[in-house]
Formats: structure tokens, C-alpha cells, sequence
């Protein structure tokens, strides 16, 4: 008799790399089989594995198919089952499982639209924050400044990719072509939810290095220079008024 | 969602899956819009109250938080396993229903009582195997679990019907089995008919009505249990709000006439 532990880790094994010879044994098969029988529980957890990440990855669904992407998933779900029960939580790891892909190596731009995908869904389910107000920071010590860390509010991505993905998935909502044009170029884009709704868009390359530093954490000061270097004309202040004007700050 | 929050329907209460809402954003705002309009109860499927390795105590916590929050009338959660190795296989997995066994259940369902700082509800799970290893019956189990930990139970009636048909026992049997004074919800749903190895297998998918048989079952579970809370559960292929209506007022119907005859 094998205990409880060793019965859950063979009922894994039987799920998700078909390897049934921890648990049928214990299995009672009578006119239904084990095989058949643990293929039922299989069926359920690929299957709504899969229907969890078609709904948080429409656009790559579209893109490649659903057959296509039902395949994938399956490859994925084996290789990264959940870590826990919210399934709004499933599939972070998704875009550069694709990148890693081979079936999928033809679509460069695949994993990018992936990403933002992901970032949408991380802004839709992201808890609400309290903005910082304009006050916080007339209060600071000016020589304190560039020493400072100013925290994104938590529904906030900031995503570049070489590939128009923001083209890419509007050509791809239900009503739409599908046609885009490919060769438009890099974006650098801002994925936040403003109220209920879930916006992105294209920043320029200062605020954009900005924006992003401050998300990893960098301090203003590294975060200046990083904008600076990637555009020069880069304006401090009325990039601070933007981020309190947006609401995009934390406290 | 949308439709409930407008028509503030005549239905006794609201159940909703406790992972759907561990987030923030405009979902979690809705349902706190629908708590100020209807009774809710909450109804996990992700405790994985069967784990030999123990319950996630972050998990615990957010379904503690969502509760402390919404403050619900009922809190349950299911007789099965999903867990393990870190892994959440997302199924209401099956238990041997051994000593061993028991003895996982009572220690995760005590520690999530702790949290909870309430009584939860343990339900049937629909049943696809049986273990070689098992040496009691299911209700057996559910009402040791009930008698040692103090937890109640919920009687996924459509649960009792697939598992019977799946695995053999009689449904009337089984229902005359549990410990009636346990019982503090009823579930009813439907369920599809599939086929395995050339034997009909049911399939437990909520996504249908309550077929006849289950309704008689029902009857049968009102005159043991008396008038007990039910509902109807409808989570695939979703039908129009009047659909769930109808079924719901089919219930209340058989709730009243089931709570004649044990009044009588």
C-alpha cells in the first residue's frame, strides 16, 4: 500500500507525463479501465488548463490558431503546471516558453505580442492603489531627490519590443482584418488599467527609459541619466508632473 | 454580472468560486456591488484539503482575507486533492478513502477552521476511480471528517448520482448514509453523458439542467435532510439569467414540499 504522498506524485506523474505506474496499480479497473478512468481527470485539467490560457491570450490564439495554440498549451501546461489555484494568475511564464518554441520560431514577433497579452491581464487583475499626491514630494529635501525611488503604481508594464505588437493586436481583435504592416517598427509601450478598462501606448524613448528605471526599482537620479541618454532633450520636471498628472504613482 | 447587478432578482442568495475574486481590479468591484444586493456564499476549489504534503498557508490566506471581507453566509470547499509536489493540477482529484487519508483531511480542514475562525463545509466530489486501498464508504468518510474536525457538509446531490453511476452503489443508499444532521447546503447540477472504453461514463460539467433523475434524488435528499440551502450550479455554456431562474424556482418548489413531509 503506498501512503498518501507517494499516491498524489504518481497521480502527478499519470497527468502530466502519462506515466501511470504509481497509481493504476491502486486503481480499481473493473468494464472501465485505469487508463481510461485516470484519462478522464487527464482530459479536465488539459483542457481547462488550455481554456484559461485561450482567455488570457486571445490575440495569440487568433494568431496561431486555436488547434495550433491547444497543442502548445499542451506542451506548455506539462512543462508549467500552475503554481497555485487563480487562474487569472496562469501563464506568466507563457510568452517566453513561445520565444523558446521551435514550431514556433517562424513568428519572431509572437512572444512579444505574448507580453503584452500578459501585461494586460496582470493591469486588468492588479490590486487598485492610492495615487501619490503632487504634496508628497514639495515636502522632500531637494538634495534627498536624487537619491529617491518613486514607485509605479502596481497595474503598470512597460514593454519594448523591435515589432509594432500594439498594431499587431488591434489588427487581431474579433472584428478586425487581422492585416498589419510588420515593418513599422519598434514600440516602446505603457500597459496600465485606467478605471475598469485595461489602455496601453507608444512613449517616447526618454520617458519611456524613465518610466521603466523607476519600475526596476533604480533611483531618480539613474533613472535621469538613463532618460537622458536616451533622448537628450529629456525634461525631469515635466515628466515628474506627467507621472502625478496620470495618477501613475504610487505611494 | 451585469444583468444581476440591474434586475436585483428574487433568488435567496449568490454563490461565488473564491479564486475568481483574489485579485484586485473591476471584477473584485463588481462582486462588492453585488454582496450590498444579495446573501452570498463562497465556494473554493483551490484548498486542496487532501494534500498529503498540507494545505498552502499563502492560499489560506487570501481565502481568510476574501472572507473576513464579503463575510458570508456559508464557506465550503471539497472532499478531494489538487496539490502536490508545488503543483496545482486543476481537478477536484480523488482520495483513497482510507485511515491515512482521514487523517490529512481532518488536519487541513482543523487548520483551516482555525484561520477562518468559522465552520466550513466539506463536499462530495464527483467520483471517475475508486482506490483499491479505501476501507470505508464515501459518506462514511465525510461523516468521520464531520464527526472529529466539527465541519459540516455539502451535498452536491448531482455529485452523488455521477459517482454512483460511475463507480457502482445505490444514490437513495448513499444519501441514507450521511449524517443528515451534518448538512447545511445542497448542490444541484448537471452533467454530461460520455462515453469510456465503451461504457458510459457521466461527467460532472455544470453545464446543462438538472436531469430528471437528479431531481428525484433531490426529493429524496429534502425528506432526509429537511429544507436545506441549495443551488444550482451553471459554470459552462451559461444560459440565459431566466434559465437559471426557472431551475432555481424548481428547487424552491421542491424545498417547500420536501419541507412539509419532514415537518409532517
Amino acid at each position: 500500500m503506498s501512503s498518501l504522498r507517494e499516491l498524489q506524485a504518481g497521480f502527478r506523474a499519470a497527468i502530466l507525463v502519462d506515466d501511470e505506474s504509481g497509481v493504476a496499480p491502486n486503481v480499481v479497473d473493473d468494464e472501465v479501465g485505469a487508463s481510461a478512468r485516470l484519462a478522464i481527470y487527464r482530459h479536465h485539467v488539459f483542457t481547462s488548463l488550455t481554456a484559461a490560457l485561450e482567455a488570457t491570450y486571445p490575440v495569440v490564439t487568433r494568431l496561431v490558431d486555436r488547434r495550433f495554440f491547444g497543442w502548445v498549451a499542451n506542451h506548455y501546461v506539462r512543462a508549467h503546471p500552475p503554481a497555485g489555484p487563480c487562474l487569472f494568475e496562469y501563464g506568466g511564464d507563457f510568452p517566453a516558453f513561445l520565444a523558446a518554441f521551435p514550431a514556433c520560431g517562424h513568428l519572431p514577433w509572437l512572444a512579444d505580442v505574448a507580453r503584452l497579452e500578459w501585461a494586460m491581464n496582470v493591469a486588468l487583475h492588479a490590486p487598485d492603489a492610492v495615487a501619490l499626491e503632487p504634496d508628497a514630494l514639495r515636502a522632500l529635501d531637494p538634495r534627498a531627490l536624487a537619491r529617491l525611488t518613486l514607485r509605479l503604481e502596481p497595474s503598470v508594464t512597460l514593454l519594448e519590443s523591435p515589432w509594432p505588437v500594439d498594431a499587431i493586436w488591434r489588427a487581431n481583435q474579433p472584428a478586425a482584418d487581422g492585416v498589419v504592416d510588420l515593418g513599422a517598427g519598434a514600440v516602446r509601450l505603457e500597459i496600465r488599467r485606467l478605471g475598469d478598462d485595461v489602455v496601453f501606448h507608444d512613449l517616447p524613448p526618454g520617458t519611456f527609459a524613465f518610466r521603466a528605471a523607476l519600475a526596476a526599482g533604480r533611483t531618480l537620479q539613474d533613472a535621469v541619466e538613463r532618460a537622458l541618454d536616451a533622448q537628450p532633450g529629456f525634461d525631469l520636471a515635466s515628466e515628474i508632473r506627467a507621472l502625478l498628472d496620470e495618477g501613475a504613482l504610487a505611494t | 454580472m451585469a444583468e444581476l447587478l440591474e434586475r436585483r432578482l428574487a433568488v435567496g442568495w449568490l454563490e461565488i468560486h473564491a479564486e475568481n475574486y483574489m485579485g484586485g481590479g473591476p471584477v473584485v468591484r463588481s462582486l462588492e456591488r453585488l454582496r450590498a444586493d444579495y446573501p452570498l456564499s463562497v465556494h473554493g476549489v483551490g484548498l486542496s484539503l487532501g494534500s498529503a504534503e498540507g494545505i498552502d498557508g499563502a492560499h489560506l490566506e487570501r481565502l481568510a482575507r476574501l472572507v473576513e471581507r464579503l463575510q458570508p453566509a456559508l464557506v465550503s470547499e471539497h472532499l478531494s486533492w489538487s496539490v502536490t509536489g508545488g503543483a496545482y493540477l486543476n481537478h477536484l482529484l480523488p482520495l483513497p478513502y482510507t485511515d491515512e487519508a482521514l487523517g490529512v483531511l481532518c488536519a487541513n480542514v482543523a487548520r483551516a477552521q482555525d484561520r477562518l475562525g468559522r465552520r466550513l463545509l466539506v463536499e462530495n466530489p464527483s467520483g471517475y476511480l475508486r482506490f483499491r486501498d479505501s476501507s470505508i464508504s464515501e459518506p462514511e468518510f465525510l461523516n468521520a471528517l464531520a464527526r472529529r474536525t466539527g465541519c459540516g457538509l455539502l451535498c452536491d446531490v448531482n455529485n452523488v448520482y455521477v459517482t454512483c453511476a460511475n463507480l457502482g452503489g445505490e444514490a437513495t443508499a448513499w444519501l441514507d448514509a450521511l449524517d443528515a444532521a451534518a448538512v447545511a447546503e445542497i448542490h444541484l447540477a448537471g452533467h454530461a453523458v460520455n462515453d469510456a472504453d465503451g461504457r458510459t461514463v457521466l461527467i460532472d460539467d455544470h453545464g446543462s439542467p438538472v436531469a430528471d433523475p437528479v431531481w428525484r434524488l433531490f426529493e429524496h435528499a429534502v425528506r432526509r435532510f429537511g429544507s436545506t440551502p441549495t443551488l444550482i450550479e451553471w459554470d459552462t455554456d451559461v444560459p440565459a439569467l431566466d434559465v437559471l431562474l426557472g431551475e432555481s424556482a424548481k428547487a424552491s418548489r421542491r424545498l417547500v414540499e420536501g419541507g412539509d413531509v419532514v415537518a409532517a
